[in-house]
Order: C-alpha cells, then sequence, then structure tokens
C-alpha cells in the first residue's frame, strides 16, 4: 500500500505554514468533491482550508496552468507540483509568463496517478521545487528517459488504444478503478499506436478523430504551453482558420494545434485529459517530439530547465536548411 | 473602389513570345477594382514609364499591378518612378510572368493561364497593401576594411583619399597578402613587391587610415550606417608604440620554424616579421612557438632590445567600434593539394610544389634569392613541368570553379624558368588555355615562341624514377599517352576562399555560395553589394581572379562604401516588422529565431484587467536592424508580430484570389 495518506499530512502542513507566514497569498492542490473517486482544484486561501487539500490516486488534474490566471499579479503563489507540474512551470518561464520568485513550489514526487495517461511518464519527480516534501526514492527512474527501458507495445495495447478511440471514453478518469497499474510503458506508445498502420488506416483514423471534434478548445485551455494572450483560433480575421463545425476546419485547428506545441510540448497529457471526446491529442504532439528526436538523435525531453531553447524556433548560422 | 492600374510588359519578346499579353491585359480589366489595364514592350523603359504615369493621372489610378520580371529586377525602378506620381511607391505588386512563367513554360496556353491567376493574385494583394513610409537613421562616416591584401589596400586607399576615416583590419602581422608574396606579375612582367610596397607605405603613412595587423572581427552588431564591431586585437607581445624595428631581436632568436611566407623553404625566429618589407615593419612573437611563452625558458629578445620593447605578459583584447560601411576583402587561399592528389605523391615528393612556392623560389627577396633550385637537394631543374588546373575545373575534387589566373602565372613560370635557367625545357599540362585580358594572348603566345611545350592533357601520376619525377599524362591532341621525366615539378593549384571567410562574412549578414565564394547581390548588376546594406566585396573573397580585376573591384567597392560615407542619413526600408503589443505575450518565439538580432523583449507596465501595474514581457523590434525578411511572424503562433507590405491578411488575400 503506499503512504498516500502520511504525504497529504505534509501538503497540509507545508501549505498551512505559508499561507500562515504570509509567503504565498494562497496555494494550489486538490480538494475531496462528494464523488469519492474524483478531486477537484482549491485555491486554499487559508490554513483552514488548506487542511482541505487532498493527496491520493484520484489527483489527476494537472495544476501548473492555474499559475497563468495570475501571471500579472505582484503576489506569490504556492502550488503542489509533481513531475508534470513542475515542467509545466519551467514552461511557462521559458515562455516568459510567470515570474519564478511570484511560485512557490512544494515538490511532491508522483508515483503516477492514471494508468493510461501516466504509463508513458519518466519524469515523475519535480524537477524544480522551493521546497521537496518528500524524497523521490522508490519513484521510476527519474532523471532522462534513456534511463528507463522503453516497454514494447504488443498487438493487445495498439488494439486497446484504438478501442479507446473508437468508443470515446467520456468520463473514463471518473470510474477507473484505484489500483491501476502505472508501471512505464513506451514514452511514446500512444504516436507508435498510429504508427503501425497503414496509410489508409491512418487516414480513416484521422478522419474519426477530426470528425468527433467539437472544437471546444478544452485543450487549449487546460495546455501550459498555450499561454498566448490571443489564440488565433479566437481572431475573427484569421483567415486559414475556418469557424465552421466540419471535419476539414477541425483537421487544420488539430494540425496547427500539435505545431504550435510540437517543440514546448511537456508530455503532460492534460489536453487529453480534459477532451470531452476522448481525442488522442498527446499521441499526435508525441509524434512530432519523435520526429524531433530521430532528426538531431538526442533525446528532447521540454521542462526540465527554464533557459531550454525551442528545436523549432532558433536561428542558428548552422541551420541545415539556410532559407535565409 | 480601389481603382487599380494593372500594367503587362511584353519584355520584348521575353514574355510575348510565350505569353498572350494582351489576353492577360484583357482578363485584368475584368477584375474587381481594376479600373485600367494596359501592355506595351518595355515597361522598365522611359516611354513604357510614362505611360503608366500618363495613366495614373488620366484614369485617377490608386495602386498599381505590373506584371513584368522578378521584383527583385526592377520593383525599385517603378517604386522611384511612382514617387513622381503622387501614389504611395508601397501600393505597387510586380506580378512576376517572366521568371515564373514565360521562361518556364512553353505551352502558351497554360502560360497565359497562369499569369492570369498570377495578375488576379496580386491584383487582389495591392487592394489590402497600405501605403508606407521610409524612415532615416544617420550614418557613421568610418569605413571598414576587412583584409589588408591589395584588394583592402586600394579600397581603403581609395576611400580615404575621398576624405573619409578608413580602418584596416588584417589578421597577419603585416599587410600585403598574396600580392606582395609574388614575383613579377604578367603580363608586363613589373616586380610585384615594388608596385605593391609603395601602396603599403601609402597607407601606413595616410592620415585618414588607422591600420589594425594581428586583429580579427569577433562579433558584429547594428546594420547599414551603423556597425558596431567587437575587434580583437591578437597580443603581439612587442610594444609596437616604441619599437623602431632595429631587427637585434629577430637576429638572436633561438627557434627556427618553417616560414609560412616563404611557403616552408626556408626557417624563420619566433619574433618575426612576416617579410623585410612588412607595414608595420616591426616584429611580433608567435605564441605558439616562443621559448618564453610555451616553457617560460630563454627570454634572450627581452634582453637584446635596447628599448625593452618586450611585453611576455601581452594579452588578447577586445574592444567595439562603429562603422558605418564595410568592405570585405578576405582573399584566397591555396587548396591543400596534398591532401586531394594522392597520385602526385601527396606531398611525399619534396620537388613537387605548388605555385606560390615556385613564387618564392623565383623571388628575389625569396629564400634562395631567385635561384630555381630543386627544394630537395638545391640543384638548377633542367627539365620542369607545370601542372595547371590542380583541383580547378574538377568537381570530383569539390571544385568546380576556374581559378582564373593560373592560365596565365603558368605562363608566367614557363617563361621565367627559359629565361633563368639557358637549356631548361618547360611541359605545361593543360586543358584548356584561357587568355582573356588585355595584352594575356600575346604574353602566352610569346611564352610558346620562348619554347614552353604545352600539352593538352591531364598529367594522371606523378612518380619517383632514378632520382627524377616522371610526369604521366595523356596528351589528348595526339592520343597517346606520354612521360615527362622532370627535375622539378609545379602544381598550379586552385583558388578558394580564405579560411574563415564564410564565417566572417555571416558576422556582417552576407552570405557565401556553395562554394564558399562569398555571395554578390547580382551577378551582373551589383557585383561588389552584397545582400547586406552596407557590406561590399573586394578582390577574391567573392570569386577568382587576377591582380587588375581584384584592383578594379575594390575600387567598386570603394565607390559603392564612399557613396553611402558621403550621405548623412539615409533612407531606411519601411517593410519591417510591427508589434501588436495587446496581442503580443511576450513568450519571445521571434526573439530566437531572428538571424539579425532586431527583436528583444522588454518589459511593459501597465493596468491591466484588475492590476494596477501589471508587468509583462513584450517583442520590441529594432526598425535599424529588421531586414524584413518575416521569420518572426511565422514564428508569432498568435500573429502579433506582422511584416508590413507583406501581412498575414495580404497574403491570404493572395492566395484566397488563387483559388476563386
Amino acid at each position: 500500500m503506499n503512504n498516500f495518506s502520511q504525504q497529504q499530512q505534509k501538503i497540509r502542513s507545508a501549505a498551512s505554514r505559508l499561507l500562515a507566514d504570509g509567503t504565498v497569498r494562497f496555494v494550489i492542490g486538490w480538494a475531496p468533491t462528494r464523488f469519492a473517486e474524483r478531486t477537484t482544484v482549491l485555491f486554499a486561501h487559508t490554513e483552514a482550508e488548506a487542511q482541505a487539500l487532498v493527496w491520493n490516486a484520484h489527483c489527476t488534474a494537472a495544476l501548473g496552468k492555474y499559475l497563468l490566471d495570475h501571471r500579472l499579479a505582484d503576489y506569490a503563489v504556492g502550488i503542489v507540483a509533481r513531475g508534470c507540474e513542475s515542467r509545466m512551470i519551467n514552461r511557462l518561464l521559458t515562455d516568459h509568463q510567470i515570474w519564478r520568485e511570484r511560485v512557490y513550489i512544494l515538490g511532491a514526487p508522483c508515483p503516477g496517478m492514471d494508468a493510461e495517461r501516466c504509463a508513458g511518464c519518466r519524469e515523475r519527480a519535480p524537477v524544480v521545487w522551493d521546497e521537496l516534501l518528500w524524497d523521490a526514492d522508490g519513484m521510476p527512474e527519474t532523471g532522462g528517459r534513456q534511463d528507463a527501458a522503453p516497454t514494447n507495445l504488443d498487438e493487445a495495447t495498439i488494439a486497446d488504444v484504438g478501442a479507446g478511440l473508437a468508443l470515446p471514453a467520456v468520463g473514463a478518469a471518473c470510474s477507473r478503478p484505484l489500483d491501476t497499474d502505472t508501471s512505464l510503458r513506451s514514452r511514446f506508445f500512444r504516436a507508435e499506436a498510429v504508427e503501425g498502420l497503414s496509410a489508409a488506416e491512418k487516414f480513416s483514423y484521422w478522419d474519426e478523430v477530426y470528425a468527433k471534434c467539437i472544437r471546444c478548445y478544452a485543450c487549449r485551455q487546460a495546455c501550459p504551453v498555450c499561454s498566448c494572450r490571443a489564440c488565433y483560433v479566437d481572431m475573427d480575421r484569421q483567415g486559414f482558420q475556418g469557424k465552421q463545425h466540419s471535419a476539414a476546419d477541425n483537421r487544420v485547428f488539430g494540425v496547427t494545434r500539435a505545431f504550435h506545441v510540437a517543440d514546448r510540448c511537456v508530455e503532460c497529457g492534460e489536453c487529453e485529459r480534459v477532451c470531452p471526446m476522448g481525442l488522442p491529442i498527446l499521441g499526435q504532439t508525441q509524434k512530432l517530439i519523435k520526429e524531433i528526436e530521430a532528426l538531431t538523435g538526442e533525446a528532447y525531453v521540454q521542462g526540465m530547465d527554464a533557459e531550454e531553447e525551442n528545436f523549432l524556433g532558433a536561428f542558428d548560422l548552422d541551420d541545415k536548411d539556410d532559407f535565409l | 473602389m480601389s481603382r487599380i492600374g494593372v500594367f503587362v510588359c511584353h519584355c520584348g519578346t521575353n514574355l510575348a513570345s510565350v505569353v498572350d499579353v494582351e489576353k492577360v491585359a484583357a482578363a485584368a480589366r475584368e477584375l474587381p477594382g481594376v479600373s485600367y489595364a494596359a501592355e506595351y514592350k518595355y515597361m522598365c523603359s522611359e516611354p513604357g514609364q510614362q505611360m503608366i504615369l500618363d495613366a495614373i493621372a488620366e484614369h485617377g489610378l490608386k495602386r498599381i499591378v505590373i506584371a513584368s520580371c522578378s521584383p527583385r529586377m526592377h520593383e525599385t525602378t517603378f517604386r522611384k518612378m511612382l514617387k513622381k506620381s503622387g501614389v504611395n511607391e508601397y501600393l505597387l505588386e510586380i506580378a512576376n510572368i517572366r521568371e515564373q512563367v514565360s521562361w518556364v513554360h512553353t505551352d502558351s496556353g497554360v502560360a497565359t493561364e497562369k499569369a492570369v491567376d498570377l495578375v488576379r493574385m496580386a491584383v487582389a494583394k495591392v487592394a489590402k497593401d497600405e501605403p508606407l513610409k521610409a524612415s532615416s537613421i544617420p550614418i557613421t562616416k568610418r569605413a571598414l576594411v576587412v583584409g589588408g591584401g591589395i584588394a583592402g589596400i586600394q579600397a581603403a586607399l581609395d576611400i580615404a583619399d575621398a576624405g573619409h576615416e578608413v580602418w584596416l583590419l588584417e589578421r597577419e602581422p603585416s599587410i600585403g597578402g598574396r600580392m606582395v608574396m609574388l614575383d613579377k606579375t604578367f603580363p608586363t612582367l613589373d616586380c610585384s613587391a615594388c608596385i605593391s610596397t609603395p601602396k603599403m607605405v601609402d597607407m601606413s603613412a595616410h592620415p585618414n587610415i588607422k591600420l589594425l595587423t594581428s586583429c580579427e572581427v569577433a562579433a558584429v552588431r547594428g546594420y547599414i550606417g551603423n556597425f558596431t564591431v567587437t575587434i580583437r586585437q591578437k597580443a603581439k607581445y612587442v610594444n609596437q608604440d616604441i619599437c623602431t624595428g632595429c631587427g637585434n631581436c629577430e637576429e638572436k632568436c633561438p627557434v627556427k620554424v618553417k616560414s609560412d611566407f616563404n611557403k616552408g623553404l626556408s626557417d624563420r625566429p619566433a619574433i618575426y616579421r612576416l617579410f623585410p618589407q612588412a607595414v608595420p615593419a616591426k616584429p611580433v612573437i608567435d605564441r605558439a612557438h616562443c621559448l618564453k611563452l610555451t616553457k617560460d625558458r630563454c627570454g634572450l629578445c627581452e634582453k637584446v632590445c635596447p628599448l625593452g620593447c618586450i611585453d611576455y605578459a601581452d594579452e588578447d583584447r577586445e574592444y567595439d567600434e562603429t562603422f558605418g560601411a564595410v568592405v570585405l576583402a578576405t582573399g584566397y587561399g591555396l587548396c591543400d593539394w596534398t591532401a586531394m592528389y594522392d597520385e602526385y605523391g601527396a606531398g611525399r615528393f619534396a620537388d613537387v610544389i605548388d605555385g606560390l612556392a615556385f613564387e618564392r623560389l623565383v623571388n628575389a627577396s625569396g629564400p634562395t634569392e631567385g635561384h630555381i633550385v630543386r627544394p630537395s637537394d638545391g640543384a638548377e631543374p633542367k627539365t620542369v613541368v607545370l601542372v595547371k588546373c590542380v583541383g580547378s575545373r574538377d568537381p570530383k575534387k569539390g571544385k568546380p570553379w576556374c581559378s582564373r589566373a593560373c592560365c596565365m602565372y603558368a605562363a608566367k613560370h614557363a617563361h621565367q624558368i627559359l629565361e633563368k635557367i639557358p637549356g631548361a625545357r618547360v611541359f605545361v599540362f593543360y586543358i584548356d588555355v584561357r587568355t582573356p585580358g588585355k595584352n594575356y594572348e600575346e604574353f602566352y603566345d610569346q611564352t610558346r615562341k620562348d619554347g614552353a611545350v604545352y600539352v593538352r592533357g591531364r598529367v594522371s601520376r606523378i612518380y619517383k624514377e632514378g632520382g627524377r619525377l616522371i610526369c604521366q599524362g595523356e596528351d589528348s591532341l595526339l592520343g597517346k599517352q606520354v612521360r615527362v621525366a622532370a627535375d622539378l615539378v609545379v602544381l598550379e593549384t586552385a583558388m578558394e576562399p580564405a579560411a574563415g571567410a564564410r564565417e566572417t562574412a555571416a558576422l556582417f549578414g552576407a552570405s557565401a555560395d556553395a562554394n564558399g565564394w562569398l555571395q554578390e547581390a547580382h551577378p551582373k548588376l551589383r557585383p561588389v553589394e552584397t545582400q547586406a546594406g552596407g557590406v561590399f566585396l573586394a578582390g577574391t573573397c567573392q570569386g577568382p581572379k587576377d591582380i587588375p580585376d581584384t584592383v578594379a573591384q575594390a575600387s567598386g567597392a570603394a565607390a559603392k562604401a564612399i557613396g553611402l560615407l558621403n550621405k548623412d542619413e539615409m533612407e531606411t526600408s519601411p517593410m519591417i516588422v510591427a508589434v501588436d503589443e495587446a496581442k503580443c505575450s511576450g513568450c519571445g518565439a521571434c526573439v530566437d529565431i531572428c538571424p539579425f538580432g532586431a527583436l528583444s523583449l522588454e518589459i511593459l507596465t501597465a493596468r491591466e484587467g484588475r492590476w494596477e501595474r501589471a508587468e509583462r514581457f513584450v517583442c520590441k523590434v529594432n526598425a535599424g536592424l529588421c531586414q524584413g525578411c518575416g521569420a518572426c511572424t511565422v514564428a508569432c503562433r498568435t500573429g502579433a508580430i506582422d511584416l508590413r507590405g507583406f501581412r498575414n491578411v495580404q497574403i491570404l488575400e493572395e492566395i484566397d484570389a488563387l483559388w476563386t
């Protein structure tokens, strides 16, 4: 059995302390809901509220993006940060969206909360923190995906991913059993599942995906990389993006979204988690990351520090493509 | 109503022979917003331009589309024309129906259809064009010349004589470059040093010229009119202000290093001047070989120096200076044939030398005082083989170009051998003999009359047999293999761009072609300019050439630099990017991708939402640095940064027009 309850106590007392001594205006964490198998996000402003913070296998929402709502604030915000949150924070720092001194990070190494979503995750311990609440011993290997041997997907798994799509698992996150297997899979298992398809199968696969997309932009809202003040899809005169709900315009949106985040994605999986239609969005972005790795022959993991350069967005005299 | 005028050019028959220009004009008349369309034989000519101006006046045209050659050819011509008309010169679009249509299509029907498409796109875009206005920036009235060979020297003297301050930067300890290594110059056979050293002295004495030797360009910021150049002064270890160049130190230095200047045919000390007539005429210490600097021993030069000039603690220094114009004269090097030609012995035979080594051998101030001898044993060679196009004109060796000067200096070498060694025999292996230059053919002819034997063919192999070098090759006129037993073989090797030229040019924003030669802005009409404003090319950095062409080009580059420096301020293109700060989220994607360093993030403090003094990053554009390339506009996911004259909405309008 895990030690969620001891760790939960550490979160509560650290949050209480930060609120009591005025280090932060509030602490972002999770709180229970009236459904036992579901948590919600809590902005704890008082010590009493801090006692309502929870830490369990239902803490699926990633919290990093909430910092963006306070990017203009002159106060500091506390946040419980697992591997994914910490990489989201680095992402926001790299993109100059938040100020490091206005975020107080409570590092919370994570065992992996969701069988499907966390299966490819190599960085479950935080990479940046102000205070590490407990050490990462016993966690899956961190510090670079090459340390962990990728597990090859068997046919059944591929079929399984496809099946999840054919019947979008709306609300699947609520009904997930507690003792799910969150052990490591291949980092790119989502992309690899699709790579196995023939060209014709891929076409029909993506046709199906884009026919289902309802263009709610929940993926954008949840994504820590989507930090633009104005998103191109909201602009009335952005000529190449139609507003119609059609598979063709959905496809333009899907491909554009993937390229907008491609080289900056921290692979937190929030896009897939929040998608009400259960579409395989992260796999799409990860395919691009996989291509970057194939092109450079080097590991490409974003969010590991706040100073990294974006692969697709930097000019270098040694660029192979001398378009200028 | 847009009141657009469309003018279709025939370009003589260039366009009209493939494209049905009348049909294009007729189709243009039907397009929305077009008030007038006409065609004419040469739109760029005086009557052509007048015809456009008349039509503007007569029909009240507000925007102009010209269907003609590439905008790179005549866009500026037509912009200048529009200045006389009252129509803003940026309400102009060029539909390129020559390079993109008539020159690449043969089927008239298809070509005409495509030309109509391009005109329709240009009409759609011009309707969205906005009037733009050029701004101006002040010019720093000082030129930098990079490279102190004959090209750099000539350019610097010309600019200085025109009354402008010039700094000449040379990475070697002396100016002079390759020309001072040569013995005599074709076709007049005047002594190379005798005509170049006086120019070098003029340089050092000129009140407008500052000479920087042992210097490199470390970094460049800025743009035309205002380049801020970080100059790296390499340590000389000799106080150049006090040193009189007495030469005591050079005599006493115990170190012997192969002299690069003499192509390894002699030695020089570790404290040395490049050659006796070096400018400045003061020695420097070669830090790689000095015993004091490498092993902390010796120190003889310090002891013998009567003035205490030696400073072993000297260090490299970097400092910034600002220049208005830059002339790149980085010159050439000879290709390393030893790495390319195993069949010629790859450097194993001492008596197979390159042309520049021969120049040192035959030079009166060279290691042998002008006696042509074999490097191996000092004997006078009786049979000499000259091999042309070693490296040059050989795509298999990676150098497809003709080095241009070698035909003539091979003839000169043949002449010098026949003159200096009585009874000598000279064989010249060649592919072609190219002598396009004043008095060149005559010189070549004389060399053959002197007795040089020209063999048309390449040498396939050089090997040693009985102490002599056997040059085997095909005489392709006879269709026979020939073998010549030679005492000395001179390889007239290919010129290649000087090491580091591409990198130095890149610092200034100038580019190099696939072979590494610096790229001129237009091969015919702008041969001394580069794509980077205010950066000009002189001499062999741009491509192989001989001394007369080098000097002529250097004066051309100087004229361009003088023209720029004569102005107090200059107009900048208004077709640069602009940032919509309301949309900009300050992510910096544009900053990382800008090749010109024109963009930066700055903190904007403003009231926003519920925050009184919210701080956030926004992108700022340096109008002087932005070249309008548009790389940032595609990096910006929001479209907060947009290129004036090529706004996203204008381009989308063009694309829409293609599909409607």
